[in-house]
């Protein structure tokens, strides 16, 4: 029996409000005024072509770099000077895109270290095994095991992250995120590289964690379709900045996507989704960039 | 063959020993290393002292090395700060051994702290050639105190067992009756240095096994995803840091009371730490088990080359000291290129060929 603590929603107002976002790398402008709000228990997605910034707002978000301008601000909190592993502590969780489990330790060991903020142990007790490092490493042990029985991963409990599947370190890398009891779970790219049943079940984790630990998904994907169905809010990134917003229904149906995803025809307007197109002739460059 | 104990709970999953054949290897390893000191002869005692000696020593850089991957060439000048601090306090204010250890620890340890900081700039060879400066600095630096010191003369080491005059006539090391039984000075450090040597190993394997531990394998393999995940960095370094000093502080102090008399340059040279650093790799890094198994075979090498080595022909010529160099380099190519995981490959190859005996695999 999986046990799921659901932490509660009754918050009224965004959890995390991102406010005009800038960051430029030396000449590359990756967001340019950015403005987004994640509200409580809900999956948001962030698309976007690829270098669209999707990474670098990520980025922005858990701290590992700092906007030239604006604001993140996460349960009213300015983030503003929170290093890396003060916003983990405050309840924002990372799934990486490329994945970044630790190789050489096993699953276990993965999990435990998502929840290595939530160590109430001193240097010394850990040095010297006294009770209170071996009643945390029970404590601990026990919430992490909820999430490997959630998460199916009994049978690699003790092997060494670097021997596993790709789709299974994914589940790990996802069991490692929640493990930290995070309010928002950023999510980059979690089906990227998965089968089709591992994509559709990464899309049950992400329901069920939304629906029944009442967490908030922050979520890049490409695969469209999975946003489309999945997503309650949809933003849309282009060059740094943010050409549309709203529920997944409108964002297909909006013209500023269609053209920043599929590029425009010699009139200038936006084309239509490729199903459409088929008699178009096939050197109008569907998938070409403006 | 022994199946495994059921593992009906999480602290009994933790637990170092958690059945009754782990217990009852204990039993039979403890026995064995108690009798030691009684049947080993004296050459091969003195060899067990310094072979526990050089447990603690690679404990000490496998938790920055191996756990915390800080690449260290100034071990030996850690050695050198414990081993000097345990001698001059010894020989200047006659300070009994067991207080003089520990501060020798505590010197080591501050100084690893003060370079640690270092590490947060630094990392991999950029490290290595700080840390290894921190040798002839430490050296120099000993040489200038030579008030307290005595500089290249060197200084003798003694081990005085309670404060004052008249006690510290009586050294640890002088033989003595234990109830009826003659132990010879030998004997007594070796039981000292064992339960010293099991400290430390203790130390290092709870280290291992604790959420201190699992953050320094964290920012080790990819410190960026360690500090998303709530690990702090610079903390985490500069704990492994002092935690290791400290622990080769010790394990210099031990040296210096196992030599009576000690010198700077050698033994506290670049030599030293790079011995250590072959030990690790040796026993196979990111283990305790790595850790104790490089440094016995290390240290148990050179007497064993010296046997061996006059029974090998082209090799019997050549003199005791290159007889056991020539071989010892073998020995390390050999392991590296047929067993990268070092000796602690081996022992789980040898494990699993019990484990699923009598079949092949």
């Amino acid at each position: 029996m999986v046990v799921l603590i659901p932490s509660p929603t009754t918050r009224q107002g965004p959890l995390l409000e991102l406010d005009d976002l800038h960051l430029a790398f030396s000449g590359v402008r990756a967001l340019k005024g950015v403005s987004l709000e994640v509200s409580p228990g809900s999956l948001h997605a962030v698309i976007g072509p690829n270098g669209a910034g999707k990474t670098s707002l990520f980025n922005c978000i858990s701290g590992v770099y700092e906007p030239q301008r604006g604001t993140v601000r996460f349960l009213d909190q300015d983030l503003h000077a929170h290093r890396p592993h003060e916003r983990s502590a405050l309840g924002i969780a990372r799934m990486f895109q490329n994945l970044a489990v630790f190789d050489q330790l096993t699953v276990l060991e993965n999990l435990l270290l998502g929840r290595h903020h939530l160590y109430r142990t001193t240097f010394w007790q850990d040095a010297l095994w006294l009770p209170r490092a071996r009643q945390q490493e029970v404590a601990h042990r026990e919430r992490v095991e909820d999430l490997i029985d959630f998460l199916h991963l009994e049978r690699y409990r003790k092997l060494p992250a670097g021997m596993l599947p790709y789709g299974v370190l994914k589940r790990v890398e996802l069991g490692r995120a929640l493990c930290m009891e995070p309010q928002l779970l950023l999510l980059d790219e979690p089906a990227a590289g998965l089968n089709r049943e591992e994509t559709e079940d990464m899309a049950r984790y992400m329901l069920d964690i939304r629906d029944e630990m009442g967490l908030s998904l922050l979520l890049i994907e490409h695969d469209l379709g999975l946003v489309m169905d999945l997503a309650d809010r949809v933003s849309v990134l282009d060059f740094g900045e943010k050409i549309a917003e709203g529920p997944p229904a409108d964002i297909r149906d909006d013209p500023s996507v269609r053209k920043a995803y599929l590029g425009t025809n010699e009139l200038g307007q936006a084309k239509s989704p490729p199903e459409e197109t088929a008699d178009d002739k096939p050197d109008s460059g569907a998938s070409e960039r403006p | 063959m022994p199946t495994r104990a059921l593992v009906t709970s999480y602290a009994q999953d933790l637990a170092l020993f958690p059945d009754r054949w782990h217990r009852l290897g204990l039993v039979l390893f403890s026995a064995l290393l108690l009798t030691l000191p009684w049947v080993a002869d004296p050459r091969w005692l003195s060899v067990s002292n310094l072979a526990l000696v050089a447990i603690v020593g690679s404990v000490a850089l496998m938790i920055l090395t191996g756990f915390a991957g800080q690449i260290s060439m100034g071990h030996a000048a850690f050695l050198a700060l414990g081993a000097y601090t345990t001698a001059v306090l010894g020989e200047q204010w006659a300070l009994p051994f067991w207080l003089a250890l520990p501060a020798g620890g505590a010197v080591a340890a501050a100084v690893g702290l003060a370079i640690g900081p270092f590490a947060l700039r630094l990392r991999g060879l950029y490290l290595a050639i700080v840390t290894l400066g921190l040798v002839f600095l430490v050296n120099h630096m000993l040489l200038t105190f030579s008030d307290l010191t005595h500089g290249v003369s060197g200084i003798a080491v003694p081990m005085v067992t309670w404060f004052g005059a008249e006690a510290s006539a009586t050294d640890f090391r002088s033989a003595t009756q234990w109830g009826g039984l003659r132990v010879v000075g030998d004997q007594k450090l070796y039981f000292l240095f064992l339960a010293l040597a099991t400290g430390a190993v203790w130390v290092g394997k709870n280290v291992q096994r604790s959420n201190t531990g699992r953050a320094m394998m964290a920012v080790r393999d990819q410190d960026l995803a360690a500090s998303v995940l709530g690990v702090d960095p610079a903390r985490t370094k500069v704990t492994a840091f002092g935690l290791s000093s400290f622990l080769a502080g010790i394990a210099g102090g031990m040296f210096a009371l196992q030599q009576q008399y000690i010198t700077i340059e050698p033994p506290f040279d670049l030599n030293m730490s790079i011995e250590y650093i072959a030990m690790i790799v040796l026993g196979g890094m990111g283990t305790v088990f790595g850790a104790v198994a490089g440094a016995v075979a290390l240290v148990a090498l050179s007497p064993l080359a010296e046997i061996v080595g006059r029974q090998l022909p082209l090799i019997e010529r050549l003199s005791s000291a290159q007889q056991s160099t020539v071989l010892f380099s073998a020995l390390v190519l050999a392991v590296l290129v047929f067993e990268p995981m070092g000796l602690l490959g081996l022992w789980l190859r040898i494990k699993r060929y019990f484990a699923a005996w009598p079949f092949r695999y």
